[in-house]
């Protein structure tokens, strides 16, 4: 079954989605946890997150970025102009971060020389960047702008009852994937990081009904073999800008460690805050979203993740610390800089490396770095 | 670092060398000439701010009080606040708090040392800061974070949801340092209710961590004496905006400078009112004599700078502009949106207004003044939304009849990288001739400044912007 995920992971489109569209199914992307899905779901549509796996150019990404962006959303807009998204019905913007923000004009304007690259619809969804009552209560108010711009676009209604339903779903969902990291987290491991990441990636490209039965049949097994992994390898963290990259995971754990924990956005973030089921489903659901497990686009937080990594390595019996960026993300990188001073102070080695997203050029300096580290590990 | 940069505090020696550079007038014309050729790197650009007459002394002797305050701060028992140069720093002043503007002190670092901040933008990286972050605030931070200055005793900043990496700055500053950090954040709209109730909240927020912080309650005297100065900045601001539309314009290409640096490190002082008017007394002089501002009296071509300006080494920026008679029509930085402004006639609700009848007005003025600060109006939103760059960058073009439209950045702005080459493209599409600088305002390492004039020469030459040989143009 992970071979399912893990086919998943390395193509942009997948049978399900195809399945999907086939039966006049709509899928709508979006780039970021900070948006909440669940609306999407309750509006009977697939919520397909973004991704630039596949990427061999970026001759339309840097025609309308500038020189110093991010590569991923330059590779997300890559495969926009060649046309390999044009299987969205719809997407959203949501401002990570500067270069993800900006996403929005450059797909609007390759839309105009690329036809057919723009989804019909598009929408920008505005997220603070910090929470206090009156941020949440924007929030809100953005969510309910969200909710009925899609009810509007696509003529449908979407009500509480199919919120309230959509956050049961995601939150079973959530509790699968917090079950599947006590398989990695604990003293025998029964799967790898780059596994992991292929479920975590897959669940955010499918049917989330499918994908809630086929993560349980998944982790049923996984229990049942109970093989452990973990013999004479590294326990190591990543943490870091995002990472859908299961090539990427792999490097690493051919070196000999093996990625037991994380806080990246496509995984633990993903998954680790439940929402409310007891509370007002819109209302729930906004607290939970900007509430989430927080990113460095949270700025001021830095203690709070802090305390975050130190649990996560204390409950995962970690043994080296990868910080990892790609170039032109400063809010993950700088923040890197930090956890690695405050982290190395108490005795967690830590390695720091800067890379660009999409194909893996930079496979053998990435390899000789992590050799080394796993060198200083012992 | 090497060991003689770490000799000296950073701010001390800012202040030691602008606190005598700013007396080199006192004596005789003599005595100052001589003077002159005593001062090493920074000489033409002292030059160029004296030569302005009353109005460039006054900067001078202003900036060395600015940075004595902030020397001299906790001695007389003030707060210090970092803060950047969007942040309107009234409300700090109604509070008592200096105010260490950080981009400022790396302009002054930038364009004062010889080797600019080269080594302190360097050595944020070593501490962990990423390279690839904006060089605006890493120049000046490398320094205070190596701990050669004061320390802060808190930092507010209002860039998230403007820039991330302006912002991402400061939160590293204050994980760094381990102290206080407060954020003003922005939603992507700007004149809508949902914006102004934000505005407003957020602003409460701010007023009530400054109490924390200072321990004191806002003092409402102070904060409306504050406010009236403010308004009196802000009408001088205006009819000086108004000259600029002269063909020529008397203004000085210099005064672009004095004007936003006077009101990111100065609103609401007495200090800055000074200023200003003594900047308008010599625009007036020139107007009436029909010159332009540039020392020929002439003007070639009008540029408007769509984003920030260059700070090169002795502030060659400003005397290569006027060397080649380029009027200098103001950029980003110096669009601050008074209700009053020639640019906000017709879109009120893009301006603020300062009101003073209650408490409630007064702070939500402050509000509205803050969301409206140069950079935290226009790059919020999309940059073709309505109020947005594209949209300001096309009324100034308009209102100032300028020529052409020049980009200069920082190479870590990824908020402008990510959007200029599509506003470039708006703007040939309607006919304006637009320059993207491939340069970096803060650091030369980045592209020399050499290579800057030769572009913006070559283009002017090309685009028939000017008469003459490119040689002329170009030539550094
Ligand atoms: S990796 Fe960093 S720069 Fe890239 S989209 Fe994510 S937050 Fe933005
Ligand atoms: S120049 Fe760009 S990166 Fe720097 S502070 Fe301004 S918007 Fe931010």
């Amino acid at each position: 079954m992970i071979d399912t995920f893990r086919t998943m992971a390395r193509t942009l489109n997948n049978p399900f989605v195809e399945k999907w569209k086939g039966s006049g199914g709509k899928v709508i992307g979006f780039p970021c946890t900070y948006l909440p899905e669940e609306i999407i779901h309750a509006a009977g549509m697939l919520p397909f997150r973004f991704r630039g796996v596949g990427t061999t150019s970026l001759s339309v990404g840097d025609t309308y970025f500038g020189p110093v962006i991010c590569s991923f959303p330059k590779c997300i807009l890559q495969l926009a102009g060649e046309g390999r998204y044009e299987f969205l019905d719809g997407a959203v913007i949501v401002p990570g971060c500067d270069s993800m923000r900006r996403l929005d004009e450059c797909w609007r304007k390759a839309g105009e020389d690329y036809q057919g690259s723009l989804p019909g619809y598009f929408h920008y969804f505005g997220v603070p960047h910090k929470v206090t009552d009156y941020s949440i209560s924007w929030f809100e108010e953005e969510t309910v702008i969200f909710k009925e711009s899609l009810e509007q676009y696509f003529d449908l209604t979407i009500t509480d009852d199919a919120v309230a339903e959509a956050i049961g779903l995601y939150n079973g969902i959530r509790r699968l994937l917090c079950r599947m990291d006590r398989l990695r987290t604990g003293d025998t491991v029964l799967l790898s990081g780059s596994d992991a990441l292929a479920v975590l990636v897959a669940g955010s490209a499918m049917p989330r009904g499918s994908y809630r039965e086929l993560l349980e049949g998944t982790l049923d097994s996984l229990e049942r073999e109970a093989r452990d992994i973990s013999e004479g390898r590294k326990r190591l963290m990543l943490v870091g800008s995002v990472n859908d990259d299961v090539g990427f995971m792999d490097v690493i754990e051919d070196s000999g460690g093996l990625i037991v924990a994380d806080t990246l956005c496509f995984g633990f973030r993903s998954y680790a805050d439940l929402v409310d089921e007891s509370d007002e489903p819109l209302k729930a659901l906004t607290r939970r979203y900007l509430q989430h497990s927080y990113c460095p686009r949270m700025f001021g937080y830095y203690k709070d993740r802090l305390q975050v990594l130190r649990r996560r390595i204390r409950e995962a019996r970690v043994d080296g610390v990868i910080l990892q960026n790609i170039r032109f993300c400063d809010l993950h990188g700088s923040e890197n800089g930090i956890f690695e001073r405050d982290l190395e102070a108490e005795g967690v080695p830590c390695m720091r490396i800067e890379r660009e997203y999409g194909p893996l050029v930079e496979t053998g300096r990435l390899k000789m770095r992590i050799d080394a580290f796993m060198e200083r590990l012992g | 670092m090497k060991q003689e940069t770490k000799e000296y505090q950073y701010d001390w020696i800012l202040w030691t060398i602008i606190e005598n550079a700013s007396v080199t007038h006192d004596g005789s014309v003599k005595e100052y000439e001589s003077l002159l050729t005593l001062i090493p790197h920074f000489r033409e650009a002292l030059d160029e701010i004296i030569r302005q007459g009353e109005a460039g002394i006054c900067l001078m002797k202003l900036m060395a009080r600015y940075l004595k305050r902030c020397l001299t701060a906790h001695d007389e028992g003030r707060k210090v606040a970092f803060t950047t140069f969007c942040f309107s720093t009234p409300v700090l002043y109604a509070f008592d708090v200096v105010p260490i503007v950080v981009e400022a002190m790396t302009v002054l670092g930038t364009f004062i040392f010889k080797r600019g901040t080269g080594e302190f933008l360097d050595y944020c990286s070593e501490v962990g800061f990423t390279e690839t972050s904006c060089s605006s605030q890493r120049g000046a931070l490398g320094a205070y974070l190596a701990g050669l200055g004061v320390r802060p005793d808190f930092i507010v900043c209002d860039s998230p949801g403007i820039c991330d990496t302006n912002a991402n700055s400061y939160a590293f500053a204050s994980a760094y340092l381990d102290i206080p950090f407060f954020q003003l954040n922005h939603p992507p709209t700007l004149a809508d209710e949902r914006a102004r109730r934000y505005h407003q909240a957020d602003f409460r927020c701010l007023v009530s961590f400054l109490e924390e912080q200072t321990k004191k309650t806002l003092d409402i005297d102070r904060l409306r004496e504050v406010l009236e100065e403010v308004r009196k900045q802000d009408e001088l601001i205006c009819e000086l905006t108004e000259f600029q539309r002269l063909t020529p314009s008397p203004v000085p290409n210099i005064f672009n400078l004095f004007l936003y640096s006077g009101t990111f490190l100065m609103s609401g002082t007495s200090d800055f009112t000074e200023l200003l008017e003594l900047m308008l007394e010599r625009v007036r002089e020139n107007a009436a004599r029909g010159v332009a501002g540039s020392r020929s009296g002439g003007e070639r071509v009008r540029g408007f700078f769509s984003y920030i300006d260059h700070y090169t080494t002795d502030l060659r920026f400003w005397r290569w502009l006027e060397s080649r008679e380029i009027a200098h029509l103001g950029c980003i930085l110096s669009s601050f949106w008074q209700e009053d402004a020639i640019y906000a006639a017709g879109r009120t609700e893009a301006a603020y207004a300062v009101r003073t009848d209650s408490v409630d007005a007064m702070i939500d003025s402050l509000a509205a003044q803050m969301s409206r600060m140069p950079m935290v109006k226009s790059i919020r939103g999309p940059y073709d939304a309505p109020h947005m760059w594209l949209d300001d960058t096309m009324l100034f073009t308009r209102l100032l009849k300028a020529d052409f439209v020049a980009y200069i950045g920082t190479m870590g702005c990824r908020n402008t990288w990510g959007m200029v080459k599509l506003l470039a493209r708006d703007l040939e599409r309607r006919g304006i001739p637009t320059l993207i600088l491939y340069a970096d305002a803060f650091d030369d390492r980045i592209q020399s400044w050499e290579a800057v004039t030769d572009r913006i020469g070559e283009f002017l030459h090309l685009r028939g912007l000017t008469s003459g040989e490119p040689g002329l143009v170009s030539s550094g």
